[in-house]
């Protein structure tokens, strides 16, 4: 048949046909029907149904032990025997025989069911085929039938030689285009929502080629072969996949009519903004720039609204990436989206917003407002890989904000809850990005509070969940990078914590260099003079303040203190110091809290002399940084905290006390074999 | 040194000749028709030999004798396309060219049950899945002689052949490489190893035997490497060593005359060939390529309406029809005899890209693509679909997205200037004047086919203000059209005589001034602005008295030129 001059492969738009397995399964289905099966029995082979009419052809072994395992004794196979064994004529039989969907109204195979529907299709195929496609059918329903029951003995000398052409060739039939769309469409849902689950990107290469050297037509397999190359990370197989999938949609969107604008030109616009994006996540900027401006001006040229609105997402997301100011742009990205009604493109707007709102210290509860009103969007339209993303980030914003109870909270609310999706509806976890992303903020939660067998049962999950080839692999690699580097410095091996930089640079460039900023500036810190830190901390202080980040403001509280300890004025540091200590004890990690304590126990040391409340005062909160140390392991502070209580002790006369104070600092000694350092002069 | 080597090597011509008449009868008698038709053709080529030195029969043997009977009966039954037929008596025969025809005979059988099946299969998924079902119980009975050493060389060349068929390209490769070593003169096998090397290093890779058919293998691989000035050297030794008369070498010469674009060489080579054979319809589609190229309507009409009259039902016929009728503006209609020819031959290349072509000048452009992607399919190295698919989009103004099927097409001919040029073209409309730049220089640099690169480049300075750089390409341009000799339609040379006057002008060139002004009076459209820029320069001439003065003011203004323009001499220049 030729449209427009083009020849079509799929003449008669039979989107299915009969093959031997299709045969067994309507066996199986008349047998159904027929006879009597118990109740629970049928109840099984109900719900298989719908996967063996949909699935890949199954050769007859796979196919008996699938139903064998619902209900043992059917007596379908024993049809197909006679059908095999037989001659032509049984086959014409069989189908003769077939309850017509039309006519039996009360049986399960009524035309509009799902059971008549199949049944419709494989007897107005069967009912297609020549002469000879029916003798070529039923020889194929015989080596099908006889490949399984006859012994290999034969044909065992074949079997050596052919290896190699066995694997590709029996692997798996040819699909018919009704299984091939399905097969499409479970991969590439998979791809986005479930990667682990999904074939593995070779194995799905190899699925993809057998199936376009089957049908070349087959588009839609060329776009699920370039999201297999994205995860590969491999440019220049994806940029071919990717034009060649529109180079046929653009002909297949084209019914008929060799310039209708509605046909092919609306491809031709989201094939550039494809491409635009595709080079925006492999990092070419500029490439990408040049791509998303044709697609605008192609959709402005044919005033297409809905494309225009796509393209100005990925335009704000493209000067995000560049590191430009975007935010007016996302802003009149918001609200195009709200005026032309598209609640998806609208909510991710706001959530970026949001984000880039959060990160220039906008007002909280303003940004807390707009994701609350986002979210009766998401609810309304269940828009749930939104309310996933939404969940996800309110966990990032509490946790920026130090406020450590809620962020917990919303982490867990989104780890808690089931999946909204019709496909795989009440299935408990998703593997999408977001689940990734809280899992990693739970991660470095307990991690603050020192609880670092939960955390490495968390990463053990992570692992299994989102292996290392899978795209979201990176963010728990960086949080787990992130993790040990802390527990490294808090430890003060210094020499341990520098190749996990290294380590973190090659995953995250930002995230690397900040990390080494702040190991240096502690550096300076250590050694420059103590005056010239202040002013730098008060800024720090104030800006921390001004973005509302409150853990980062409680640190810088902690620095100023100290500094202003070793500057000699212990009651100013001592007033400062109270300013910090709730939020620390109620959102801190634990060492924020064991250093505040020792900090302050240090500051009434040094205000009360040899007065005994403030001594009294110190003991306490001595006591105290112990407990939080001790359960971070964290031998070297605990040797500093060993080492003031002894000589407490020994200023109030309690000799007893004093001793078991300086034994414990000494074990504590011996075992890390570094000399202590002079005076305290760390935080 | 190399020349005389090669001459000694076919020193013996009678002696080929005697090789090739054997040869012959061995492929006559196995049914290899198109082994047989170029070993004949060569052999046609060669002086005839006196009679007692004609080759003596080969040797009969016993088993030969055994099966002679059956044999004669088997072929007769081949020759009449009754494979199943011919294999049924040649079962139990021992001799070796029995035992090749049993083996052919169910390998023709396969396929040609496969062709028709392929009309009549199950469903559209199952048309790739139809394949030849004798082919893994011959690869299975094939491998076992191999590995016991028991073939021949023409059942060597025939596992091969399955072996490619099954896509076991690798020892496909190593099967026709042992054929081609156990029997030379076997032309199929050669050319069956040739479909399968992808480059030269492959080529190199491989060790074949030293013959003198090797240099026709190496000249026709040469060719589809597109190392078409290896080619044509290779073939010229081949006429100067004796083939001069061959109609093989003479068109394989044509064709690669057609490959690098010397259109007059080609066209001159094909009228000789259709001299010596009227009646050819190979290789014709190219021809009328040619034809259709120069716009010589009544030349192909000619051409077309002698195939239809040999034989109208050849794909070449189709596409010479075609392009006749493309060349008459005629689009739905050529567009109807490509869509003949891929009906006749699915696998024809030439065709979907000569109807991509049509389907762009009917402005249908979606059909056009799907045309091209048809021809990326069948060849994915074939760089006009590629261009093709790049000029599509550029028609729908989509520059961005073309870049990529332009650059394919230029990774497949690094050195066509046309694909330069239509990168620098898109270049230009993202405004990466960079690289645009560089893609016009580099399109004059390998010899620029359509002398637009140099005029686009001086074009492109011009705009970004490099006036010196502008002056000097539009120079380059100016030699380069008028060293080509011939008048060009679209040359602006005027355009270039123009600016260089006001070029010259402006830096006080004022004796190149005038005579670029004066060249600029040859042409209608730059008359008047010549005129006015004489007038220009006499009035000027007359304020500054001393021509010392322009020692004193030397060019010391903001475009002082870094590369001084050397003055034309336009002397030479006659339009």
């Amino acid at each position: 048949m030729m449209t427009n001059g083009v020849v079509h492969a799929n003449v008669f738009g039979i989107k299915d046909w009969v093959s031997p397995y299709k045969i067994s399964v309507l066996a199986l289905l008349y047998e159904m029907t027929s006879s009597k099966i118990t109740l629970p029995e049928r109840r099984r082979l109900n719900k298989l149904i719908l996967p063996l009419q949909q699935g890949p052809d199954l050769t007859l072994g796979q196919f008996l032990k699938t139903v064998e395992e619902c209900c043992p004794q059917t007596a379908y196979a024993v049809k197909l025997r006679s059908m095999a064994d037989g001659e032509l004529k049984d086959m014409e039989y069989f189908f003769s025989t077939l309850p017509t969907p039309f006519t039996a109204f009360d049986s399960e195979a009524y035309k509009t069911s799902v059971v008549g529907l199949f049944m419709r299709h494989m007897l107005l195929a069967y009912n297609k085929l020549s002469f000879s496609q029916v003798y070529k059918l039923y020889k194929s329903l015989q080596h099908y039938y006889h490949s399984h029951y006859d012994t290999v003995g034969d044909r065992a000398d074949k079997e050596e030689l052919d290896t190699p052409l066995h694997e590709s060739e029996l692997r798996r039939g040819p699909l018919s285009q009704k299984q091939a769309e399905y097969f499409l469409a479970r991969q590439a849902y998979l791809l986005k929502n479930d990667e682990n689950k999904a074939l593995r990107p070779a194995a799905l290469q190899e699925e993809l080629n057998n199936m376009l050297k089957f049908n070349p037509d087959f588009a839609e397999a060329h776009y699920l072969n370039y999201l297999n190359s994205m995860r590969v990370q491999d440019i220049f197989l994806s940029a071919h996949s990717l034009l060649h999938y529109f180079d046929r949609l653009i002909l297949s969107g084209n019914e008929g009519k060799s310039n209708g604008d509605e046909g092919y030109g609306r491809s031709l616009r989201y094939a550039a903004l494809n491409l635009a994006s595709l080079h925006c996540r492999f990092g070419h900027y500029q490439q990408a720039d040049l791509a998303l401006q044709e697609a605008i001006r192609i959709a402005q040229e044919s005033n297409d609204h809905v494309c225009l609105q796509h393209c100005l997402s990925w335009l704000y997301t493209l000067e995000h990436m560049k590191g430009s100011e975007s935010t007016v742009l996302t802003q009149d990205s918001v609200k195009m989206a709200a005026h032309f009604c598209l609640p998806y493109l609208g909510s991710l707007d706001i959530q970026s917003l949001v984000q880039q709102g959060a990160m220039q210290g906008k007002a909280a509860h303003k940004l807390m407002d707009a994701l609350k009103d986002t979210e009766i969007l998401h609810w309304k339209h269940s828009l749930s890989e939104l309310i996933e993303i939404s969940l996800a980030q309110t966990t990032s914003i509490w946790r920026m904000y130090g406020k450590s109870t809620m962020a917990l909270q919303q982490a867990q609310l989104l780890l808690n809850m089931s999946s909204l999706e019709p496909v795989n509806f009440g299935v408990h976890q998703n593997n999408t990005e977001a689940f990734a992303v809280a899992l990693c903020h739970l991660a470095e939660l307990h991690a603050e509070q020192g609880l670092y067998s939960a955390t490495s049962e968390i990463f053990q999950h992570l692992k299994e969940q989102f292996p290392p080839h899978t795209q979201h692999s990176k963010l728990w690699m960086l949080c787990d990078l992130k993790i040990q580097f802390e527990r490294h410095m808090n430890n003060r091996k210094y020499h341990l914590a520098e190749p996990l930089v290294k380590a973190m640079s090659a995953l995250n460039k930002t995230e690397g260099l900040y990390r080494v900023m702040l190991s240096t500036a502690e550096l300076h810190w250590e050694s420059s003079s103590f005056s010239t830190a202040l002013p730098l901390l008060l800024q720090a202080l104030a800006l921390a303040r001004q973005h509302h980040l409150q853990s980062l403001a409680s640190e810088a509280i902690l620095h100023l203190a100290f500094t202003q300890l070793m500057l000699g004025i212990p009651e100013q540091a001592l007033n400062v110091l109270h300013e910090a200590m709730e939020p620390i004890l109620a959102h801190g990690a634990v060492i924020d809290k064991g250093r505040a304590m020792l900090l302050a126990a240090r500051c009434h040391m040094a205000v009360a002399g040899f007065r005994l409340k403030g001594q009294a005062l110190a003991v306490d909160g001595l006591n105290e940084a112990e407990s939080y140390f001790s359960r971070l392991n964290c031998k070297e502070r605990l040797r500093d905290v060993h080492y003031l209580q002894a000589q407490l002790h020994r200023s109030l006369g309690q000799t007893a006390r004093s001793n078991k104070s300086a034994m414990n600092f000494r074990l504590l000694d011996q075992e890390l074999q570094s000399p202590a350092p002079p005076v305290f002069m760390q935080l | 040194m190399k020349m005389a080597a090669l001459c000694s090597e076919f020193g013996d011509l009678a002696q080929i000749k005697k090789q090739l008449i054997s040869v012959i009868s061995l492929c006559k008698e196995r049914g290899l028709l198109h082994s047989a038709k170029w070993a004949s053709e060569l052999a046609f080529a060669l002086d005839p030999l006196p009679k007692d030195n004609l080759p003596p029969e080969p040797a009969f043997t016993e088993e030969d004798a055994q099966d002679l009977d059956a044999l004669t009966l088997a072929k007769s039954y081949f020759d009449l396309k009754e494979y199943d037929r011919a294999a049924y008596f040649l079962k139990g025969c021992c001799s070796q060219k029995a035992y090749f025809l049993y083996m052919y005979s169910r390998y023709l059988s396969g396929e040609k049950k496969k062709d028709d099946e392929t009309v009549d299969s199950l469903g559209p998924l199952e048309k790739g899945q139809v394949r030849n079902e004798a082919l893994r119980e011959l690869r299975v009975e094939l491998s076992k002689k191999h590995t016991a050493r028991e073939l021949d060389g023409f059942t060597l060349y025939l596992y091969g052949v399955v072996l490619r068929k099954l896509d076991l390209l690798k020892e496909a490769v190593e099967v026709f490489v042992e054929a081609i070593q156990a029997l030379p003169l076997h032309w199929g096998a050669w050319l069956e190893l040739s479909n399968l090397i992808t480059n030269i290093e492959m080529l190199k890779s491989l060790s074949l035997p030293d013959c003198w058919i090797k240099d026709f293998f190496m000249a026709h691989m040469y060719t589809e490497l597109q190392m078409i000035k290896e080619a044509l050297q290779k073939y010229q030794n081949l006429i100067e060593a004796g083939f001069s008369k061959s109609t093989y070498i003479i068109s394989q010469i044509a064709v690669a005359y057609h490959n690098i674009r010397d259109i007059d060489q080609a066209l001159a080579l094909f009228n000789e060939l259709r001299e010596h054979d009227p009646y050819r319809i190979d290789n014709m589609d190219t021809f009328s390529n040619l034809l259709y190229v120069k716009s010589m309507k009544p030349e192909l009409s000619y051409l077309a309406h002698n195939l239809v009259e040999i034989d109208k039902y050849r794909v070449e016929t189709c596409c010479v029809i075609g392009n006749y009728y493309s060349l008459r503006s005629q689009h739905e209609k050529a567009a109807l005899y490509f869509q003949r020819a891929l009906k006749l031959n699915p696998r024809c290349l030439g065709a979907w890209t000569l109807m991509g072509h049509e389907y762009m000048e009917m402005k249908n452009t979606s059909a056009a693509i799907q045309a091209y992607r048809h021809a990326i399919e069948v060849n994915k190295r074939d760089y006009r679909a590629w261009y093709g698919l790049g000029q599509t989009y550029e028609i729908l103004k989509m520059p961005f997205y073309c870049l990529y099927y332009y650059r394919k097409a230029h990774q497949l001919r690094p050195n066509d200037s046309r694909m330069l040029v239509a990168l620098g073209e898109s270049y230009e409309k993202l405004s990466q004047q960079v690289e645009a730049k560089k893609c016009y220089w580099r399109a004059y640099s390998v010899g620029d086919v359509e002398k637009m690169a140099l005029l686009k480049l001086a074009k492109l300075h011009e705009q970004l203000n490099e006036s010196d750089d502008a002056a000097q390409c539009y120079m380059l341009y100016i030699q380069d059209i008028f060293s080509c000799g011939e008048q060009l339609e679209h040359a602006e040379v005027s355009t270039a005589l123009r600016y260089l006057g006001q070029y010259y002008f402006k830096n006080k060139h004022y004796d190149e001034a005038s005579l670029c002004a004066q060249r600029c009076c040859d042409y209608n459209d730059a008359r008047e602005e010549g005129k006015a820029l004489l007038r220009q320069i006499s009035q000027v001439r007359d304020q500054v008295e001393t021509p010392s003065a322009d020692l004193f003011t030397p060019l010391s203004n903001n475009n002082t030129p870094v590369r001084r323009v050397s003055p034309l001499n336009l002397i030479s220049f006659t339009p």
